[in-house]
């Protein structure tokens, strides 16, 4: 495991508000580099949001965020998004392989185009995730967990340093699941760090080293082994965790 | 063919391009409904630019209609945001409010110049070739083929240098944005470019033929294509072709060439989305039914591969047992006997290997929904196309 003292991710204070009703309340949290941490928490815990404000897609109303110790905007190149399946059109008129290479579109910044480099990375990236074969298929004609493969290779191709993935489990089979969270920890071995919003409690233990409770204030984060307990389970989730657990 | 009809056909070429290329990205962004607003809309804006030039063909007018219609858009993400009303409700609400503004603008100020609202709606293409541009009394052209001209220029222009921007945005925008690439910027951009030349366009063909022009060809062309640059070209292709055919529909028919081009533009789109060869109504319909088939055959063959009695298995009591009509166990027994899975020996159905090894897959398919083992059966078997 990675060195614990450098901070990749370090929010002070972030309080991010829809409609004045706030979602996340005054979250302090340093995410050291080199662990793969789930978020975890409730429906409505703000656990999406937290990612989105991390990366700029929200904007908070109090707070500040930095990666590496510097505002998102200049560490975009150190950064990789996995956003939830459900929130792309996947009758959007494209292939696997074009999907991919939107991940290359971070370091090209605008008007340049993609050549044979960027075509090169992504076919790599396609076949880390067993998905080569799949490359011309249009993205509709893809399973739920080939499209989740899809989008961990667009993550992969951007060759960042922090990666986060939302829900990157949900609606995928078994051989899927077991393939990503190979590769993640695959990712964390060459030291980067791996941020996941998780749903299922059971497999924690398992896939992760690092973890954060959530429900709109920050419960707890540390290590797996040290707080992933159910007092802290109790405390995210109401007396009903063992519910939440059981699913 | 005369050179005003060739004027005519030009002009409704360019158009035709012109909206479909921004008409594209509006329909895959589910926005089809905001050019209906923009064109309304952009009325007032044509009319105070009137106001400040009292010339009809300034492009102090093209300005501020583009102004109002981003406006618009502006006003009904505004409503939106509030949370109290759907987008739709939205675009209702804000677009008869700001065409309503121009009409009594008109109304009160204006009623004695040519600003009427009948041309506004419908345009006259027949006309456009009488409203020349003149330069040191040498004729030009017609005045809107330079206007559409020039904006035609301006959208291929931003399309091939924000092409892989404008791609990204639409498909996924929380992407976009983390990669520094601001959807924010390009829907606008898109929503000024699609107002510009709803304003180029509107004079010449009117504000219906604009939206007929944006989204039919793009709705038309998504049926044919899982290509994003197929799609803009036949997009084009579509519009160019309905302007130009609606063209000559008019002139045989003696009636308005705007109403022509959007009937061509429909009745392309309903042949389309009938015969389409993967997404039209006939193929869903027959690939429905090969479905069903291909579901009772494997009822069949399962129900053979559990039962080893010779009883089970005549033919006889097939029909019987399994409750179904003789001709739907005669095309389930002609597609298993083609397919080579089932022998017949005196009324009695027996499994070929190929049959018993096809069964399992596919059992193992649908239970495990695993897609290596059944890939090679893709192109044979709708069944697992999903």
């Amino acid at each position: 495991m990675a060195e614990k003292n450098k901070i990749a991710v370090q929010i002070d204070d972030l309080t991010v508000a829809y409609n004045y009703k706030p979602v996340l309340w005054d979250i302090d949290l340093a995410i050291p580099e080199g662990v793969l941490m789930a978020i975890v928490g409730p429906n409505g815990a703000g656990k999406s949001t937290l990612i989105k404000s991390i990366l700029d897609i929200i904007k908070p109303i109090a707070g500040s965020i930095q990666i590496y110790e510097k505002p998102y905007k200049k560490q975009r190149s150190l950064v990789a998004y996995v956003p939830q399946k459900g929130s792309v059109d996947w009758d959007f008129p494209t292939t696997a392989l074009d999907v991919v290479m939107m991940g290359t579109y971070g370091s090209l910044g605008w008007i340049r185009r993609p050549g044979q480099k960027q075509k090169k990375a992504a076919l790599e990236a396609l076949e880390k995730v067993g998905m080569l074969a799949f490359k011309n298929r249009q993205i509709s004609q893809l399973s739920g967990g080939q499209q989740q493969r899809v989008f961990l290779a667009r993550a992969l191709v951007q060759n960042a340093s922090i990666y986060f993935m939302d829900e990157p489990f949900q609606g995928v089979d078994a051989t899927t699941e077991k393939a990503i969270i190979n590769i993640l920890k695959e990712l964390r071995k060459a030291g980067k760090t791996v941020i996941v919003v998780h749903h299922d409690l059971q497999t924690v233990p398992e896939y992760f080293d690092w973890v954060t409770f959530l429900n709109v204030k920050k419960i707890a984060t540390g290590p797996v082994k040290d707080i992933f307990n159910d007092d802290n389970l109790t405390k995210t989730y109401g007396i009903n965790y063992k519910v939440a657990v059981s699913q | 063919m005369n050179s005003a009809q060739i004027e005519i056909q030009l002009i409704a070429s360019l158009v035709a391009i012109a909206c479909a290329i921004p008409g594209t990205f509006l329909v895959l962004r589910k926005m089809a409904l905001i050019t209906d607003a923009i064109s309304h809309s952009i009325l007032p804006g044509i009319v105070i630019g009137f106001f400040i030039t009292h010339d009809l063909s300034s492009p102090l007018l093209i300005v501020m209609a583009a102004a109002s219609g981003v406006l618009t858009v502006v006003l009904v993400e505004f409503i939106q945001k509030t949370g109290l009303v759907k987008e739709d409700t939205a675009i209702g609400l804000v677009f008869p409010a700001l065409f309503s503004i121009g009409i009594i603008l008109i109304a009160k100020n204006a009623n004695d110049v040519h600003l009427d609202v009948d041309a506004v709606l419908l345009g006259e293409l027949a006309f456009a070739p009488f409203d020349r541009l003149a330069l040191d009394g040498i004729d030009l052209g017609p005045k809107s083929l330079w206007i559409i001209g020039t904006i035609l220029l301006i959208t291929l222009g931003l399309l091939f240098a924000f092409f892989k921007e404008l791609k990204v945005s639409t498909f996924d925008a929380g992407l976009a944005s983390a990669l520094g690439l601001s959807p924010v910027v390009i829907h606008y951009g898109l929503m000024t470019v699609s107002s510009i030349t709803t304003v180029g366009a509107f004079d010449a063909v009117g504000a219906i033929l604009v939206i007929a022009l944006m989204i039919a060809p793009a709705a038309t062309a998504y049926l044919l294509t899982n290509d994003l640059k197929k799609l803009l070209v036949l997009a084009v292709l579509f519009g160019v072709g309905s302007a130009i055919a609606g063209y000559w529909v008019a002139y045989a028919l003696d009636a308005s060439i705007s109403g022509s081009m959007t009937t061509v533009l429909g009745v392309l789109f309903l042949m389309v989305y009938l015969f389409a060869p993967a997404k039209g109504l006939f193929s869903v319909l027959y690939r429905q039914k090969q479905q069903r088939i291909e579901v009772s055959l494997l009822t069949f063959l399962l129900h053979l591969r559990n039962h080893k009695e010779e009883e089970e298995r005549h033919v006889k009591h097939l029909n019987e047992h399994i409750n179904w009509q003789k001709v739907r166990s005669k095309s389930v027994l002609d597609l298993a006997l083609k397919n080579n899975m089932i022998t017949i020996h005196k009324d009695v159905v027996s499994l070929t290997p190929k049959g018993k090894k096809f069964t399992t897959e596919a059992i193992d398919y649908i239970v495990t929904n695993k897609n290596s083992e059944i890939e090679n059966m893709k192109d044979r078997f709708f069944l697992f196309r999903g």
